[in-house]
């Protein structure tokens, strides 16, 4: 019949209205799960091991840092941290060249990594490469 | 004689381009965010002076406060994986900028823990990107 083809068709559509509380709870997800935060700290290259030893052994005026024991020891001597950074600027390491900027580290005994994590920083500050010594079994 | 009313039209805020909007802020979201590989929640940092700001890199190492070791947030059970791991992400890269390996452990880890772990990350040829806090009484020293 004509009154049926007469029958309006209904447009098709997207509903959209939910759109946009979707893209929100999105943003909500994303800004939760951003960090903000910048990252802070040192970067440091160290000399392979094996090298670092024959190093400790061939050279023996590298400076040398020793943890033991909650003692902090520069060449031999106890020093505090303040005094530690000093002497490593004193020794004017950014404006050495190559192995000439190394310092060794030897840890030995009981050592956390906030205090290593201290040394670590003064000597990187102070323009050194870090050479750790690691300890014989 | 009679004025004719105008008809009050309702006011309306227009809806029609929130979702566009709100969009735009998710693609923003999304290029600039950076998902966390790693659960830093039981790492606490140790503390320095004189440290810089560090860029955030593809490849990290971490420690947890139980001597835990993990490889970008996955656990691994030796310094020999982490090595293994970390060479195979560096391979081919030379400049010192890219091998740059983000390294977290908690302060009160012993160095029996975290001195392998170095050790791992330099000979895999990965330069240390040693993350920590700010410690202003450091700088006054």
């Amino acid at each position: 019949m004509a009154l049926a083809r007469r029958r309006e068709q209904c447009e098709l559509e997207i509903p959209t209205d939910s759109v946009s509380d979707i893209a929100f709870l999105l943003i909500i997800f994303f800004i939760l799960t951003t960090t903000l935060n910048k990252l802070s700290g040192f970067t440091a290259e160290l000399p392979s091991a094996a090298a670092n030893q024959q190093q400790a052994k061939s050279d023996a005026k590298t400076p040398t840092v020793q943890l033991a024991n909650g003692k902090l020891l520069f060449d031999e001597r106890e020093v505090s941290m303040a005094a530690l950074r000093e002497r490593l600027l004193d020794l004017r390491l950014a404006n050495r060249q190559g192995e000439e900027r190394i310092v060794m580290l030897e840890a030995a005994g009981q050592v956390d990594y906030q205090t290593y994590y201290e040394v670590m920083a003064a000597i990187s500050a102070a323009g050194g490469v870090v050479a750790i010594v690691e300890e014989d079994e | 004689m009679k004025l004719h009313k105008s008809r009050r039209v309702a006011p309306a805020v227009p809806l029609a381009s929130m979702g566009d909007i709100a969009f735009l802020l998710t693609i923003f979201f999304i290029l600039t965010s950076n998902f966390a590989k790693d659960d830093t929640r039981k790492i606490a940092p140790p503390s320095a002076g004189e440290l810089e700001e560090l860029e955030r890199q593809n490849v990290s190492v971490s420690i947890d406060s139980e001597g835990a070791m993990f490889f970008n947030g996955r656990p691994v059970a030796s310094p020999a994986t982490i090595e293994a791991g970390v060479a195979g992400f560096l391979a081919g890269k030379k400049a010192a900028q890219d091998r740059l390996v983000v390294f977290r452990c908690d302060k009160g880890v012993d160095k029996k823990v975290f001195e392998p772990v170095l050790a791992a990350i330099s000979k895999a040829g990965g330069v240390i990107a040693a993350v920590g806090e700010e410690s202003r009484s450091a700088t006054r020293n």
